[in-house]
């Protein structure tokens, strides 16, 4: 039940992580394999470089938004979060730098420190703001975290354009960052984000499994009532799940806004804290709170990046067409086969009932329209993409008509 | 642990076995993307000899303006005999951010099939996608800009050759016509507001000036607004600027899209009347407000024959096909040299617009009323430009 | 006769547990069958098997004769079997009315919601049921036993022939229980079968025509109420005899520890504007004061303003050696030495998703603490010694706690707070819930724990179990301290009587 849960664990790898990471292993064989390049095996340097930076970003705000989902709240405005912060970076620079230097490449060592230190602070105080709003105003998490979802992007917006406006005398919505500094860290970002993940990664787990902190944060997702009963300062855990929360989400800010070289509010980081969420919950936390593990949460923001990237691998045209379909089926699909395992359900039937009647012409009828939308690229087919796509429907139509009949023998 | 049935091996098997069979599903679909899809008289075996090679365009961004531009891809694909050597082009839209951009530059490096790549550039003066570019040159991948070009200035070296409009050129076009528009309707002063999706965009930037140089000093710019490319807002946009500034007489929209959200505005509030219109581009839906006489001038890019034009250059940069390049860039050695310009269109409803021909130079401009445009779309099975 | 239900060697094993083994006996139609066994025993399993909730065994249920395998309760309702859980299936928001219809809603000709039949209906159902409470009201706001009586006339609207009630009594006055007899009798002579699960004797022998006895998953044996004895049944339900709960031998309360001056807590937004009124009284080291009272007199609230777990809104004055005190969180409370042991365990007091050693220790984590982390080995050798004083029955300090019994898992949330080596102890219904054999023990405990010179509140709804462990019991009514007995002259009668207003025996 809550094995992978446990706060009391040691270190070790329960069924779940393992299955998390014998599926990233499937994906990355398969892609080298099927990828006519076979980049993964070719080229491995490059695409290590990519599916690590990429992981990093992902997995350093996963790992403040899987504190989040183990105290049982959420926190929506990751995104924003990290736009907010790249954005307080770029501005504090901005004012640091001489005042006709729009590349913000005369930016000496205390403004660099300034801005960082900036950027950090701006996500202790989002972190306070949330706390506030949920414990004092009692907001339901999701709604503090929604407005400040949509807030703090526009704040930064304005931000932007009155800091420029005052500075330079014209508007700007976006900040170009060339200095020195920041385009080192862009030129090793690959293992400086990567080694900040990891230690991030070993400083949460810590806190998680082998602190009273971590400890508390468990309790407090598990039972809220029950922890606060227990003399536990719920109030003070929450401030800390948030401000951790808020904090990695702003990291991620500095390191974004270095990787691109640019701080844009407005467009920086757009769904990024949905990403963070799919990748604690594929690495199985859950969202009732209580449970979840950081090498779970490591392996999945992994697993997930490792899956866009792939995509972008096999699909050779418009890949970012498919990218949220695959990505979307993959999430769905781990976590529902970890939660078959973990509730020992494996014999619950998929398709009884009336609405698993329904659901067996629906999944036919997306997989005819996919195999159609798939047969129009393939030459072989063409003029017969409409009888291909009839076809598959109709093959998933029997095949799981077939199941649902298995399983109707099996219940009674 | 020890509640679940299923074990941990079924469990991963299972799951792994999904992963690899939707990814094989996704590589399926792709792989006979080669040869057949070239002309009859190219021959199969010569295409089975070299390694499928790919171009990919990246835009910026997700509009009609590309649609079109995909239609000069796929003609110039044909035209220029890409199915023989093995190439195929393919467009990948970005998001609308500089990191997607630079997200895409750097998957693409890793990837030893792409052979060319046009990118229309976000923002002009964003070191991180210079550098990505300059990488994919170093490692021999034919790198232009189209459209959208990096800061010229700055960052000449990230690119061989920008292909697109001259922007400025296109800004002053626009604003000549808008201000022959407001003096025909004897509107002595008065505001004008422009509209685009990033108003720092080296494009957008460059249109918004030059409508500013020609437009004249009696004709205040109250303001430039963004929308940051999300439609609901272009609108919102047009109905602030409308009630914020009480004087304007003039909505110039820079970006394809601007011109409908301007258009539908201004109808649905009522006061066609007292606005000039002026837009760049014809999308399919800005055709249609023109016809009804809800736009008065359309300045048009021919996005068609940048996508031509672009396999034209890829394949003469990846052919080494130095006549191609010369007939492209004559004076390759010049200060513009890098530069090569495709048409600008001056589109009006009718002959009886106050913009005339004479306005504008005919070597770079082609002055064009809207059933002659439309004729000229028809014989492309195009429904924008 | 055929029987109406009948159990043919039924099994279930979960992994690592036999719940129920080669389990058989039979429902007569028209009769009250009890069914008696400590918590733990498959009672709740077997329950679930009729209803359907579990599909997945071995052996046969006949039901009138015919072999059944119910696949959820929907098809159990249909066969006229009806189940009230302990703990019941309202939603809370949706009137009562509402709630007795929900699934089978009655609809107007044109397919919309009738709700006026619905409450009508309703009101008709609840008036035979002795229960006079507005149909419309949310089941969130109506009393427990009113929710209790909701549940019941939801399986009568169904026209169920066989009743199951689990534990019905556990959170019901006394007023209600005979409410809640009578209503048995009624539904008995439309010949409803009934199976009562109970472990409270003086329920079973009141009501029950036979009695089945369960220990670790077998049929100990079946019997008629008339052949046998309340000891005599719970010495199967244990396997051994029970010794009376009495600890002689006085304690020897130390000075006075707690004092209670005129507490006040207002309750805004309510017709009687207060929780708790005027209550004095004081506590002493090595003394177990009893605080009985009927549901909603202010038992929880007392403790819990002791606490600093409600808003910090009373008025009063609460003197711990000597020294007011006002707390506004439970960790200053914890701080200061004041453990409690919340009422309801699962909502308020269990961490389900944490296992039994950090269940022990969470509220003397730091003691575990080496160099700024948490040591394993320090947690474990820390609730070592709770978990074998209070007697824990785990497979591991690292086993899940949901695995534990009621009665295990009470255990160690007092063994969590006697880690913290309090010196006032709150004891909110400790026992509720919790089998014959693990009560008594629980009282060995508490009663032990006192004469090491802890001072115990101990708050109660069965009376005897006050009369058996308190050295003085204070009666609440409706907010107001109306009685207070030294346990030599206390007695039930007097107890209720001061419960429900009939005398005041109030200090003055």
């Amino acid at each position: 039940m809550n094995s992978s849960g446990s706060a009391g664990g040691g270190w070790r790898l329960p069924r779940h992580e393992l299955a998390i990471l014998a599926a990233t292993v499937a994906v990355f064989v398969a892609t080298g394999w099927l990828d006519p390049n076979h980049t993964y095996f070719a080229n491995w340097a490059e695409s290590r470089d990519i599916i690590l930076r990429n992981t990093s970003l992902l997995g350093i705000i996963a790992l403040g938004a899987s504190v989040v989902i183990i105290a049982g709240g959420i926190d929506l405005s990751a995104g924003s979060m990290v736009a907010f912060s790249a954005t307080t970076c770029a501005l504090v620079l901005t004012l640091c730098a001489a005042p006709d230097d729009r590349r913000l490449v005369t930016v000496g060592p205390a403004g660099i420190a300034a801005a960082v230190g900036a950027a950090m602070l701006s996500g202790l105080l989002v972190g306070t703001l949330h706390t506030w709003l949920i414990t004092a105003i009692r907001l339901p998490p999701f709604v503090a975290t929604l407005a400040t979802l949509v807030g703090l992007r526009s704040f930064a917006r304005a931000m932007c354009l009155f800091v420029t406006k005052e500075r330079w005398g014209s508007e700007s919505q976006q900040i170009n960052v060339n200095t020195p500094f920041f385009a080192w860290l862009k030129e090793h970002n690959v293992w400086i984000m990567t080694a900040t993940f990891l230690a991030l990664a070993i400083v949460t787990w810590l806190i998680l499994s082998r602190t009273v902190l971590g400890r508390h944060l468990y309790a407090l997702g598990g039972n809220e009532q029950a922890a606060r009963l227990s003399g536990i300062r719920t109030d003070n855990v929450k401030w800390f799940a948030y401000c951790y929360g808020s904090l990695t989400a702003a990291l991620a800010g500095i390191f974004l806004m270095a990787d691109s070289s640019v701080a844009q509010p407005g467009n920086l980081a757009r769904g990024y804290e949905l990403n963070a969420i799919a990748a604690a919950v594929v690495g199985g936390c859950s969202l009732q709170g209580g449970v979840g593990t950081v090498p779970g949460t490591v392996l999945g923001a992994l697993f997930l990046r490792l899956v866009i990237d792939a995509v972008s691998k096999l699909i050779k045209a418009s890949a970012d067409v498919y990218e949220g379909m695959i990505v979307g089926i993959i999430v769905a699909l781990a976590v529902t086969l970890t939660q078959v395992g973990r509730r020992g359900q494996a014999s619950r039937s998929f398709f009884s009932g009336a609405r698993g009647v329904a659901a067996i012409p629906t999944i036919a009828i997306f997989a005819a329209l996919l195999a159609t939308m798939a047969a129009a690229n393939v030459p072989a087919l063409q003029g017969r993409i409409g009888l291909f796509g009839g076809v598959v429907g109709g093959i998933t139509l029997i095949a799981l008509a077939a199941i649902r009949l298995l399983e109707g023998r099996r219940a009674s | 642990m020890s509640v679940a049935p299923m074990t941990p091996g079924r469990l991963h098997v299972v799951l792994s076995m999904m992963a690899a069979i939707m990814l094989a599903g996704c590589s399926s679909e792709r792989k006979p993307a080669s040869p057949a899809a070239g002309t009859a008289a190219e021959k199969p075996a010569a295409a089975a000899a070299v390694k499928p090679r790919r171009f990919i365009f990246i835009t910026n961004g997700d509009d009609p303006f590309w649609d079109a531009l995909l239609s000069g891809l796929k003609d110039g694909e044909q035209r220029f005999g890409c199915a023989a050597a093995g190439i195929t082009v393919a467009r990948d839209v970005n998001n609308g951010s500089a990191e997607g951009q630079i997200e895409r530059l750097r998957q693409y490096a890793t990837q030893d099939d792409v052979a060319g790549i046009a990118i229309s550039v976000i923002q002009a003066d964003n070191q991180s996608i210079v550098e990505e570019m300059k990488k994919l040159r170093a490692k021999g991948v034919k790198l232009i800009t189209v459209d959208g070009d990096v800061n010229r200035d700055t960052f000449r070296d990230a690119r061989s050759y920008y292909i697109g409009t001259d922007n400025v050129v296109g800004g002053r076009t626009l604003g000549t016509a808008t201000r022959a528009l407001l003096e025909a309707r004897g509107a002595k002063e008065g505001g004008y507001v422009q509209f685009a999706g990033f108003t720092d965009n080296d494009n957008a930037r460059s249109r918004m000036n030059g409508v500013k140089e020609t437009i004249g000093p009696a004709y205040m710019e109250r303001d430039r607004m963004a929308d940051e490319m999300d439609l609901p807002r272009a609108r919102d946009n047009v109905r602030n600027a409308t009630q914020n500034h009480k004087d304007l007489a003039a909505l110039v929209g820079i970006w394809a899209y601007n011109a409908p959200a301007i258009a539908d505005v201004v109808t649905e509030s009522g006061t066609r009347d007292k606005y000039v219109i002026a837009t760049f581009d014809a999308q399919d839906l800005a055709i249609g407000h023109m016809e009804k006489g809800r736009i008065d001038v359309m300045v048009v890019q021919n996005p068609f024959e940048m996508g031509v034009r672009t396999v034209r250059l890829l394949k003469a940069m990846v052919d080494d096909d130095k006549p191609v390049l010369d007939e492209m860039f004559p004076n390759a050695a010049g200060a513009d040299g890098d530069v090569h310009t495709t048409g600008l269109r001056v589109v009006v409803p009718d002959s009886a617009s106050p913009v005339k021909a004479d306005l504008f130079d005919p070597q770079v401009v082609e002055y064009m009323t809207l059933p002659d445009f439309k004729a000229w779309l028809a014989k492309y099975n195009l429904t924008s430009s | 006769m055929t029987a109406i239900v009948a159990f043919r060697g039924v099994g279930k094993t979960f992994p690592g547990v036999v719940a129920l083994d080669g389990v058989s006996f039979d429902l007569t139609p028209g009769e009250c069958h009890a069914l008696c066994g400590e918590n733990g025993a498959g009672k709740s399993t077997l329950m679930k098997l009729l209803s359907g909730v579990i599909g997945d065994y071995v052996g046969e249920i006949l039901v009138r004769g015919e072999p059944v395998r119910f696949r959820g309760t929907r098809e159990a309702e249909a066969a006229g079997i009806a189940i009230i859980h302990q703990e019941l299936n309202l939603v809370e928001q949706l009137s009562a009315a509402a709630n007795i219809f929900l699934g089978r809603e009655r609809r107007t000709a044109v397919g919309l919601l009738d709700d006026a039949a619905m409450e009508r209906e309703a009101a008709k159902l609840l008036a035979e049921l002795e229960c006079p409470v507005d149909p419309r009201t949310p089941a969130g706001s109506l009393r427990v036993g009113d929710q209790q009586l909701l549940e019941i006339a939801k399986a009568v609207s169904l026209a169920s022939d066989v009743l199951i009630m689990d534990e019905p009594t556990s959170a019901l006055t006394d007023a209600e229980v005979a409410r809640l007899d009578r209503v048995i009798a009624r539904l008995r002579a439309r010949g409803v079968t009934i199976l009562y699960i109970s472990h409270k004797m003086d329920e079973v022998f009141r009501l029950a025509d036979r009695i089945t006895v369960l220990r670790d998953g077998r049929v100990v044996t079946t019997v008629d109420r008339s052949a046998t004895t309340p000891r005599e049944v719970t010495g199967w339900m244990v396997g051994r005899d029970i010794a009376g709960h009495e600890f002689h031998g006085a304690r020897s309360p130390g000075p006075t520890v707690l004092e209670i001056r005129d507490l006040t807590l207002p309750w805004p937004d309510h017709p009687r504007g207060y929780r708790l009124k005027d209550v004095s009284f004081e506590l002493r080291a090595g003394e177990i004061v009893g605080v009985a009272g009927l549901m909603g007199a202010g038992r929880t609230e007392l403790l819990e303003t002791i606490f600093g777990a409600t808003e910090p809104i009373w008025t009063g004055e609460i003197l711990l050696d000597g020294r007011s005190v006002r707390f506004s969180h439970p960790a200053e409370a914890c701080a200061a030495g004041i453990a409690m042991v919340t009422e309801d365990r699962k909502r308020l007091g269990l961490f389900p998703d944490l296992d039994v050693a950090a269940n022990v220790s969470l509220c003397s984590l730091s003691e575990a603490v080496r160099g700024g982390l948490l040591s394993r080995s320090r947690e474990e050798a820390l609730v070592a010694a709770p978990l074998r004083e209070t007697g824990v029955k785990t497979p591991g300090p690292h086993a899940a706690i949901t695995g534990l019994s009621g009665g295990n898992q009470q255990k160690c949330i007092i063994g969590r707070w006697l880690l913290v080596k309090p010196r006032v102890l709150l004891l909110d219904d400790p026992t509720r819930g919790i089998d014959v054999g693990a009560k008594a023990e629980l009282y060995a405990l508490i009663d032990r724990l006192c004469r090491e010179g802890l001072a115990v509140i101990l708050t109660s709804s069965e009376l005897p179990e006050l009369l058996a462990l308190a050295d003085r019991i204070l009666v609440l009514s409706e907010g107001r301290l109306t009685g207070e007995f030294p346990r030599a002259t206390a007695t039930e009668q007097k107890i209720m009587e001061a419960a429900t207003g009939a005398t005041n025996h109030a200090r003055s």
